[in-house]
């Protein structure tokens, strides 16, 4: 685990940065886990609604898996990959909280598939991510905190 | 690729049209910031948003203005615009407001917005699947 202005970045994942996304990617075999990154929930704000793409639903790289509603932030979570959600996690939609108390843990959003392994393998990973992290956080003034539900 | 559901919601609006008819401007600044995190939150959603300025609506979209239009929790307008551009709404103003009641010359509108004539409105509402006015 990296920490850096507060943030909290496990080593065992993968990250996609890309305009406002910033989230994380886990593989297990051929499976896929994908959630919001701390400096993504903070800049969030307290997250009061969740709705996540069914079991399913193929997605290109870049389409919504989701959209977040904080009240001061309503956007998409991208696709950090091509592929097809697998699973949803609804525990997120009733509890949306959880993307803003354990956004590596029960707060992860979605299980998917990967369409294109170059598109995995362009994840960006240790040092490379926390280098561009590091820049963002700098550039916007980011200092991580978890709203409380 | 084209399965699109959400795992709760009954349907997807994904790939439907939302109109939204925005008169009011900087005057009354508490019904500003709504119209524009829900059309942020549609486009999200993949619905096909656009949000149409007249009246004196467009004044919210000249240069510099958003920026001046509290919003009560604090902070101003200006990150909702961006937000609701970031995510792909598509802003459109009425060349006759702006022209004859808001006297915004084009170029004084902010990136992103397109100057339309008032015929623009009736295809925009005969087009969308739900019109929604502010």
């Amino acid at each position: 685990m990296t920490i850096l202005n507060g943030c909290e970045f496990p080593d065992d994942r993968a990250y996609f940065i890309e305009r406002t996304q910033m989230t994380w990617v886990k593989t297990d075999g051929d499976l896929l886990t994908v959630g919001l990154t701390d400096p993504a929930q903070t800049r969030a704000g307290k997250i009061l609604h969740v709705r996540v793409k069914a079991a399913g639903t193929a997605r290109e790289r870049g389409k919504p898996i989701a959209t977040v509603e904080s009240g001061k932030w309503a956007g998409p979570v991208m696709a950090p990959v091509s592929g097809t959600v697998v699973e949803a996690n609804v525990e997120v939609e009733k509890d949306p909280g959880l993307l803003n108390t354990d956004p590596y843990g029960r707060g992860w959003i979605v299980r998917m598939t990967a369409a294109s392994p170059a598109e995995v393998s362009a994840l960006l990973t240790g040092a490379t991510a926390l280098a561009r992290f590091r820049e963002i956080l700098e550039k916007d003034n980011i200092r991580c905190v978890r709203c409380q539900a | 690729m084209n399965e699109t559901q959400t795992a709760s919601a009954p349907s997807d609006p994904a790939g439907k049209k939302i109109l939204m008819i925005m008169t009011s401007g900087p005057e009354d600044p508490d019904k500003t910031y709504a119209p524009f995190y829900t059309a942020a939150l549609m486009a999200a959603m993949e619905i096909d948003t656009t949000m149409y300025f007249l009246m004196h609506a467009p004044e919210l979209l000249r240069k510099g203005a958003a920026e001046k239009v509290p919003l009560k929790k604090g902070g101003n307008l200006k990150m909702f615009v961006d937000m609701a551009l970031e995510n792909g709404v598509k802003l459109m103003a009425c060349a006759e407001s702006c022209r004859d009641l808001c006297e915004i010359p084009p170029d004084e509108l902010i990136d992103g917005v397109k100057l339309v004539g008032s015929a623009t409105l009736a295809d925009l509402a005969l087009d969308a699947d739900s019109v929604v006015s502010f």
